[in-house]
């Protein structure tokens, strides 16, 4: 094996790349789009709850809750006014006591309360608008109930500093990058087999060995290096960098092994696209997971880029333990091995 | 001279077809020997299993004394391979194309602009491949399997389907290469090329060879001497007389033809290559 031969492939390669007009602008757009998208998010979570009121009057002891952090009390002037308000999105929830509300509790009559919400609220976030009524009323009567509420956090308590929806995004876009050049990839090998110019390079002495390192070495570090791009601008090496640059480069390797595979499938361009199309949506499947939290079961734990997409997650939002790091890349170093050593037999097939 | 390439008994077969079958010879060093065949007949084969491309099913292959599946590395890094359809770089110049292979070789201080003027693509050493008609890729394809100065050089149809320039140019780069002192593999369905440049032919049909000689000698073991006469008939028409050399009559049916009939032209006639394929496999090149 001469690193003189793997250096000319891999500068060979970098050079068709970026010959391939239509890979290179794939590559460069996509790494600005990504990164564009990411600094256009809103870098926090609005936590602050939004209602209406529409009451005559309001007792002290409950305008002093209402007062409390978190909370935004719109005033309306009217029951209609006060529609007006959850229709235009003003206030999440509006509550119309009647005109006698107040003597209607002390005559022990049962007031109706009307609650009013937009018709796109989940029916989690209704209940607990209901169940902040509730509390309000108890407080309106004066009678709490004889009930002690007592609160455990379990894992990083993030009341005041929800993660912004941009990070959570992060890892599901460094998967994207990583499979972009995936495709890069497979189509540069699979080019090379169809006009068999990798014919005429196994008629010299490079060994088919160092032809699969170059060609390695040029999908790890371009698939790396765009990723590690993304995830410095974004600031994603602030926390624990070690741990996200070894995560990033087993993915580029996952990457990689996974452009063997695509290679070895795919005749043409469009076959490479087609199932890099089915790959990528695969792969993405855990990073939906940390999205939207709770979609998702633990069967996606089988899916090869979880240990990727998780280690990155926790590194990037929560701080990960080294023991659960050190965890996730092994198995990610596994998968690894077994992705690149199928990529390649079904790749020395697809050539004899 | 030592033989610098040996076939011993090479087979290889195509799930159940076989392609060559126990195929012998040998080749000298600085000799050029002409591989002639139809389509299918076996020649692509032979080579890659020579350029250590394919792995035979029996026999080996042994070129300048190393056998070719041992010491693939070793053989490769002195052969020069032109493929018979152009496998280059498209999106590349010539000679960034010939440079890689310079450095897949390790061949130091290597003059792509020189290798290039040889070929006769000097001035279009930057241009990208995908900018060349046939014929220049051709040359091109030629160009790169010269680039480490190979011991053995094969060509596989090299001047299959180019215009008279290209073809010509790659001849005299053949006979150049045979001046240095390389031995030269060459496959082709090009009779008059074979005649023109071999210092020997083998004719291969059905994955084995059927003769194997210099082109004189497979003229005068197989070929039918004689000569064509156009003689004037008494109408004024002409007619075409041929006498066949070589039989105990010819001396009188020449006195004859000479006394007899108004002789307007008269030629020597010699079988060509193709005519002694057919009369040895009963097909055409061609085919």
């Amino acid at each position: 094996m001469s690193w003189q031969t793997i250096r000319a492939l891999v500068a060979k390669d970098l050079t068709l790349f970026f010959r391939n007009r239509f890979f290179a602008f794939i590559t460069v757009a996509a790494l600005l789009a990504y990164i564009v998208i990411y600094f256009l998010m809103p870098d926090n979570v609005d936590e602050t709850l939004r209602i209406g009121f529409y009451v005559n009057e309001l007792p002290p002891a409950i305008t002093d809750l209402l007062a409390g952090e978190g909370l935004e009390v719109y005033y309306a002037d009217s029951e209609q006014d006060l529609k007006d308000a959850v229709l235009n999105a003003e206030v999440t929830a509006g509550y119309a006591f009647p005109d006698k509300f107040m003597e209607s509790l002390v005559n022990e009559e049962n007031p109706v309360i009307e609650v009013y919400f937009p018709a796109d609220l989940p029916q989690e976030a209704k209940d607990i608008y209901i169940l902040l009524l509730k509390e309000l009323s108890f407080t309106m009567v004066g009678q709490p109930l004889n009930i002690e509420f007592s609160e455990e956090i379990i894992g990083v308590d993030l009341v005041g500093q929800q993660i912004p929806l941009r990070d959570r995004m992060l890892p599901m876009i460094a998967v994207f990058i990583l499979m972009i050049e995936t495709m890069g990839l497979a189509s540069l090998l699979s080019s090379e087999i169809e006009a068999r110019t990798l014919q005429a390079l196994l008629i010299t002495p490079l060994t088919v060995r160092s032809l699969f390192i170059g060609k390695g070495i040029t999908g790890v570090g371009m698939a790396f290096v765009q990723a590690l791009i993304l995830v410095a601008i974004t600031g994603g090496l602030n926390n624990q960098p070690v741990i996200v640059l070894i995560a990033l480069l087993f993915g580029a390797m996952l990457a990689t092994g996974i452009g063997f595979l695509l290679a070895s499938a795919g005749r043409d361009l469009m076959g490479i696209l087609a199932w890099g199309v089915l790959a990528i949506l695969v792969l993405s499947l855990p990073a939906f997971g940390i999205i939207f939290p709770g979609t998702i079961s633990n069967w996606v734990r089988a899916v090869p880029s979880y240990y990727l997409v998780d280690t990155i997650n926790r590194a990037l939002n929560y701080g990960i333990s080294n023991s659960l790091a050190f965890y996730n890349l092994a198995i990610l170093l596994v998968i690894d091995v077994i992705i690149l050593w199928l990529g390649v037999v079904a790749l020395r097939r697809k050539m004899a | 001279m030592e033989e610098a390439i040996i076939a011993d008994q090479l087979t290889f077969a195509y799930d159940q077809l076989t392609a060559v079958d126990h195929v012998d010879f040998k080749v000298k060093e600085g000799e050029i020997l002409s591989f002639l065949g139809p389509n299918g007949a076996g020649k692509t084969t032979t080579v890659k299993m020579l350029t250590g491309q394919l792995r035979p099913k029996e026999g080996k292959a042994v070129l300048l004394g190393m056998d070719v599946v041992q010491e693939t590395e070793r053989v490769q890094a002195q052969i020069g391979v032109c493929f018979e359809d152009p496998n280059l770089y498209e999106q590349m110049s010539a000679e960034e194309n010939l440079n890689l292979f310079a450095k897949l070789f390790g061949v130091k201080d290597f003059d792509a602009a020189a290798l290039l003027v040889r070929v006769g693509l000097d001035g279009r050493g930057k241009d990208r491949v995908e900018t060349y008609s046939k014929g220049l890729k051709q040359r091109l394809m030629v160009a790169r399997s010269l680039v480490n100065r190979p011991r053995i050089l094969f060509l596989d149809e090299p001047t299959e389907g180019l215009d008279p320039v290209s073809s010509e140019t790659i001849r005299n780069v053949i006979l150049e290469e045979r001046e240095r002192g390389a031995t030269v593999f060459l496959t082709t369905h090009d009779m008059v090329e074979a005649d023109k440049l071999s210092d020997r032919v083998a004719f291969i049909d059905h994955g084995e060879i059927v003769a194997l000689d210099t082109p004189h000698n497979l003229k005068q073991l197989y070929g039918k001497r004689a000569i064509k006469a156009e003689v004037a008939r008494a109408d004024g028409r002409l007619e075409i007389k041929e006498i066949i050399l070589d039989n105990p009559e010819t001396a009188e049916a020449i006195q004859e033809l000479f006394t007899q009939e108004q002789v307007v032209t008269i030629h020597s006639e010699e079988a060509t290559l193709e005519d002694i394929f057919i009369r040895i496999t009963g097909r055409g090149l061609a085919g």
